[in-house]
């Protein structure tokens, strides 16, 4: 996440400019870790109330994190074998297709910040 | 019997609307020759087709009802003297071809000025309204020696008028020796048919020869005299393999004139042959019958089919209207030989809204041969944006063609649909639809070459002059008019229907 | 008034004044004013079928308000005013004519009492959405617009020959609750289910939304599907075949959305999965399901169109929606970020945000009627929409690696709607009485229990752990340049092959060897051109003497017909 060498932060929004801190050192971690304490402070949270259920599955401690987190892993490790079958390159239904074409130019507005 | 009828006399004007009908546009014909004023020829021309178109409304809210007006030529009593018959059927084919006379009249006065020489216009009026006064008269007499005489006289001036586009396309000239060849032979044939049915009958007035057939059924005479009517009149309404000569006709006559024509003239034929195979003919004949299903039948579905082929591939914006109104005959001619009532409900709808829908978009090739000095699609292509009234009376009189709900063209179609539904014809009921897609695909063509095409460049075509957009909207709003409110259209078909499905019987 | 005017007229009437009006903020602005007043004439109405006109001797229904279909239009109208107001620069008055005869027509189908009318307005929605997509004007989206015009308005035939079946049958068109079971019903529930994009019949969105132009897919991503949901709702509510229709339609987009690289087409797939849990609790039918349908119709037109916004917000700044070319653009674009975070956070079901108090009545309906199996897979789609839609669009497009693109912010007007999107997502999710007030039933439901927050802030949260555990270890699949195979392979590719294929040796054996190369329908246009061309046969010009010959040939058929019989 380097910056380009002819960027100016200081014409960025007042917005942009504040959210840069993700990007020094260790920002990332930053979040993650917050990321980590929060699951973990939910997970605790299960043991901590009484859980209004339809389902006998749903008292199961901490049911809904680990559902969460291990469909979603499957998930992806699923879509990304899907990949092997269906990945084709992008020019695939080319020519009469709009991802193989840039978009009019005409109707965009491509203005640079600074600009 | 028509002898035993009650003496009619005809003292008040209301009782003379039917002598008034053609003398309007006979008499002023010659009124425009004789007084050789190009100043004057226009108002004249124009008054009198407003007046006929009086007239015509007049008639037709007289016949709404189903009775019939039956009116004596100088006094004398048919089956001697000439008669004209006025019922639902032919009213509103009266109303039809007056209406469009008098709303092309003044496109026809902008149109002209581009395309036919000046020292021809007194002359051009003067023809213009024979053919008219001809079409009109072919439609209101009651005697079938006298339909020949209107035919020849509308045909003969129609050759004229077409000719006169040879100012713009020489070819006009040869599309009118075409025409005059194939009109001939049909007049021919149509009045050997009724020499055959005089042989048989010894009469001529149309009522009494049904009388006649009714009592002797169909011999060998009458079955010769059906067949020459028939192809005849075929010629006349340009039934596939008929046709040959209408593409051309069409294409190189001046624009009002092909606009004119197109609307009216074949409609005209088509209540000839409406008239002879229902009132004059009986339905319940086998041999008429057999005709219709083996031999109008199949040409209709063909002529739907080749002809949209054709008018997909023209180039020519006005060639493939002349193609889509072969195809559009078809759908008329389909109608006719289901030999239902409600088969020849859709064929007298249709013949109405084909020929306003027909009317509008002719009359938008002529503003764009008007603009742009010509309707081939390479040099109207991109006139979307320039042109953009005349564009869209495109686009919306195409969707009456191709028949999309909300306009005249699909409240016909419907009807035939029906029609097919109600004898039980599934297939002919998909064919219908199917030749509907043809319809879409070269409608499309065109869309796509007047909106989604680049304009040449260095282009400078205006939009046309108002005196063309005015009737050239009139007849797009009739169009989405007559697709929403149907009492007057299809109330007016079914009485026809009615009328023309009783045999001999509706001629009383 | 206003009463005997049916709403649909308000905007179809007012297209043909845009070409009237001069190109700018005038015309911008009637695209603003006609929502606006339609909006207000709906919220005013009485219930009950207010206006009735005769067509062919059937009794059209134009306007039947009720609290089902009031909702409708209402949000269609909001949705309307939001997607007129991001597409406020637009010149092109044929976009702008087509967005308002496009919500026009789906506000009419929507009050639409009887089948007939439903039929015109049904048609209406397809001819006049496609010309959004026609009109990015290039050749990939000309193709594009006739596949999504045929799948359309193959869907209207559909239903017009359902409608007709149905009329032979019981002799009325009126659209009221029907039974699966007859042709008539069967056609039209497959017409319903091609515009609601069922499983197998879905491909026509993923293909076509992201196809349009900027403002052109907002647009579309509000109505025509979500008509396809009231008109189920409407007809076929609690059919349960919908349950198992819906939770399929839930599962399978969210794989293709994961891999998917193209950010409008995502979200395509994500609509997608969203309309499955509208089928579901359509499917179900209890007066919490189908208020459950019907609020969460509402909430997604909203979110999923805000969505659609900031994508297309960063395609009109960048030339790109494709995640393989973005990322890094919060610097420059920050305000456009943080409204997509508000649409993901909303579609993910944040609590306080509009998903949270609309989906969760589908799942409790769902769990209520102890259909166990359908609410695991409703559980798991919302954690995976939350993975694709919540994460993967605005981390791609905002985050992730830095393209080194430097987009101004997004134009006044485009943030002006996305602001007044977002405000409504929260406000739905934070006060949501409002919008229970509005649906079909009264509601006795309270999201913000405890046990509610707190578990679905677990499976977010979780699933939010699950991307961030498998991007820091790489196994994420990365954004690549490509396109992935969806049923669309079969009629783009498979369906001309085999026609190819079959038709080929087939054509060789009818018309000779000769014609065998080149596709078969080219051949086909061959053929015809040569014989109906203007120099084939059947149009070239005919010698007199050829006319006069087939008058001959006639006569002969004619008389011998006449003789014989």
């Amino acid at each position: 996440m380097a910056n380009r060498p002819d960027d100016n932060p200081d014409k960025f929004p007042a917005l942009g400019r504040a959210l840069m801190w993700v990007e020094r050192p260790g920002g990332v971690e930053k979040i993650v870790y917050s990321l980590y304490v929060v699951c973990a402070g939910l997970f605790a949270a299960d043991f901590l109330y009484h859980k209004h259920s339809y389902l006998a599955i749903e008292d199961f401690p901490g049911f809904y994190a680990l559902y969460g987190f291990f469909m979603c892993a499957a998930l992806v490790v699923c879509a990304k074998a899907m990949r092997l079958f269906l990945k084709r390159p992008e020019d695939f239904y080319a020519p009469k297709d709009v991802e193989s074409e840039p978009f009019p130019e005409d109707q965009l507005e491509r203005v640079d910040y600074d600009a | 019997m028509a002898t035993e009828m009650v003496p009619h006399t005809a003292l008040t004007l209301v009782d003379q609307l039917p002598a008034f009908q053609i003398l309007a546009s006979f008499l002023a014909a010659p009124l425009i020759v004789v007084l050789g004023s190009r100043r004057l020829a226009w108002p004249i021309a124009f008054i009198a087709s407003a007046m006929s178109l009086i007239v015509a409304l007049m008639l037709l809210s007289q016949v709404m009802d189903g009775t019939v007006i039956s009116y004596r030529m100088g006094g004398w009593a048919p089956p001697l003297g000439i008669e004209y018959r006025v019922d639902a059927a032919n009213a509103f084919v009266l109303v039809l071809v007056s209406a469009i006379s008098t709303l092309i009249l003044p496109y026809a006065r902008t149109s002209f000025g581009k395309e036919i020489p000046l020292r021809h216009h007194t002359a051009f009026y003067a023809a213009y309204l024979l053919c008219f006064s001809g079409l009109l008269g072919v439609t209101i007499t009651g005697d079938a020696f006298n339909v020949f005489v209107f035919l020849e006289v509308s045909s003969l001036s129609t050759y004229v008028l077409i000719a006169m586009g040879a100012e713009r396309d020489k070819r006009a000239l040869t599309a009118a020796y075409d025409y005059l060849i194939m009109g001939t032979i049909g007049a021919t044939f149509f009045v050997i048919g009724i020499g055959f049915l005089y042989m048989a009958t010894g009469t001529l007035n149309m009522a009494d020869i049904a009388d006649r057939i009714v009592e002797q059924g169909g011999n060998r005479t009458i079955r010769a005299g059906f067949a020459f009517i028939v192809v005849g009149i075929g010629l006349k309404v340009a039934m596939y393999p008929l046709h040959r000569w209408l593409p051309n006709a069409y294409t190189y006559a001046p624009s009002a004139v092909t606009a004119f024509v197109a609307a009216t003239s074949t409609k005209v034929a088509v209540y000839v042959l409406l008239r002879f195979i229902f009132s004059v003919f009986q339905p319940n004949f086998l041999f008429e019958f057999n005709t219709l299903e083996y031999i109008i039948l199949p040409f209709a579905l063909i002529a739907m089919f080749a002809a949209s082929f054709v008018a997909i591939f023209q180039s020519d914006f006005k060639m493939m209207l002349a193609f889509s109104s072969i195809a559009q005959i078809g759908y008329i001619l389909l109608g006719i030989a289901f030999l239902t009532e409600t088969g020849v409900t859709a064929a007298v709808v249709h013949l109405f809204n084909h020929g306003i829908t027909k009317a509008a978009l002719f009359m938008a090739v002529g503003a764009y041969v008007f603009s742009a000095n010509g309707s081939y699609y390479d040099t109207i292509q991109g006139l979307g944006r320039r042109m953009p009234l005349t564009s869209a009376a495109v686009v919306l009189a195409g969707f009456s063609l191709i028949g999309v709900p909300g306009t005249a063209g699909f409240v016909s179609k419907w009807v035939l649909v029906q029609a097919a539904l109600e004898k039980g014809w599934w297939p002919v009921a998909l064919l219908i639809v199917a030749s509907s897609l043809l319809a879409v695909i070269y409608v499309w063509r065109v869309i796509e070459v007047l909106y989604l095409r680049a304009t040449p460049q260095g282009c400078q075509v205006r939009e046309a002059p108002a005196s063309m957009l005015v009737p050239m909207w009139i007849a797009v709003l009739a169009c989405i008019y007559f697709g929403l409110n149907t009492d007057l259209t299809i109330g007016a078909a079914e009485t026809a229907a009615r009328g023309l499905m009783s045999g001999s019987a509706g001629m009383r | 008034m206003l009463e005997t005017l049916p709403t649909a007229f308000l905007y179809l009437l007012a297209a043909p004044l845009l070409a009237l009006l001069p190109r700018g903020a005038l015309r911008a602005a009637l695209l603003l004013v006609v929502p606006v007043l339609a909006a207000l004439q709906v919220w005013s109405l009485p219930l009950g079928n207010l206006v009735q006109v005769e067509f062919f001797g059937l009794t059209l229904d134009l306007m039947r308000v009720d609290k089902l279909s009031r909702i409708f239009a209402l949000i269609f109208c909001i949705a309307a005013f939001l997607g007129n107001l991001y597409a406020w620069h637009v010149k092109d008055v044929v976009q702008q004519a087509a967005a308002l005869l496009y919500a026009g027509a789906a506000i009419g189908a929507v009050f639409a009492g009887d089948l007939v009318t439903l039929f015109f307005y049904w048609e209406g929605t397809a001819i006049s959405s496609v010309f959004l997509i026609w009109a990015r004007r290039t050749e990939g989206a000309f193709h594009t617009g006739m596949r999504y015009l045929i799948v359309q308005i193959g869907s209207g035939v559909i239903l017009l020959a359902g409608v007709i079946v149905m009329y032979a049958e019981t002799g009325s068109i009126a659209f009221e609750r029907m039974e699966l079971g007859s042709l008539a019903t069967w056609l039209i529930f497959i017409a319903f289910g091609m515009k609601c994009a069922f499983p197998l019949l879905h491909n026509w969105l993923q293909d076509a939304y992201p196809a349009a132009t900027v403002t052109g897919t907002v647009i579309l991503s509000a109505f025509t599907t979500k008509l396809a949901v009231y008109s189920l709702a409407r007809g076929f509510a609690g059919t349960e075949i919908l349950i198992y229709i819906g939770a399929i339609m839930t599962l399978f987009p969210i794989f293709y959305a994961v891999i998917e690289n193209d950010l409008r087409r995502v979200l395509a797939y994500s609509l997608n999965n969203q309309l499955g849990f509208m089928v579901v609790g359509i499917g179900i039918g209890t007066e919490l399901a189908l208020n459950g349908t019907a609020a969460h119709a509402f909430a997604h037109i909203l979110y999923k169109a805000l969505l659609f916004m900031s994508v297309g917000a960063v395609l009109f700044r960048t030339g790109t929606a494709k995640g393989s070319e973005l990322g890094g653009l919060y610097k420059t674009m920050p305000l456009t970020m943080i409204f997509c975070v508000i649409g993901a956070a909303s579609i993910s079901a944040f609590p306080l945000f509009s998903g949270f108090v609309t989906k969760s009545l589908i799942l409790s309906a769902a769990a209520k009627e102890h259909y166990y199996i359908i609410w695991g897979i409703l559980l798991f789609a919302s954690a995976g929409v939350f993975h694709h839609s919540g994460i993967k669009i605005p981390y791609f497009a905002f985050f992730a690696h830095d393209s080194g693109k430097r987009p101004k912010e997004a134009p006044w007007n485009m943030l002006l709607a996305m602001g007044l999107a977002s405000f409504l997502c929260i406000a739905v999710g934070v006060y949501p009485a409002p919008l229970y007030a509005l649906l079909p039933f009264e509601v006795d439901y309270d999201s913000y229990t405890t046990t509610h927050v707190i578990t679905q802030l677990q499976l977010l949260f979780f699933s939010a752990l699950a991307f961030t555990v498998l991007m820091r270890t790489g196994i994420y699949p990365p954004e690549l340049k490509s396109v992935n195979l969806d049923t669309d392979w079969t009629y783009r590719r498979l369906l001309p092959r085999l026609i190819g294929w079959i038709a080929g040796p087939v054509g060789a054996m009818f018309w000779g060897l000769d014609n065998a190369k080149g596709a078969w329908l080219q051949g086909l246009i061959v053929r015809l051109y040569h014989a109906y061309g203007p120099q084939g046969r059947t149009s070239q010009f005919w010698p007199t003497g050829a006319m006069v010959l087939w008058i001959a040939v006639l006569l002969g058929v004619a008389l011998m017909v006449s003789y014989v019989s």
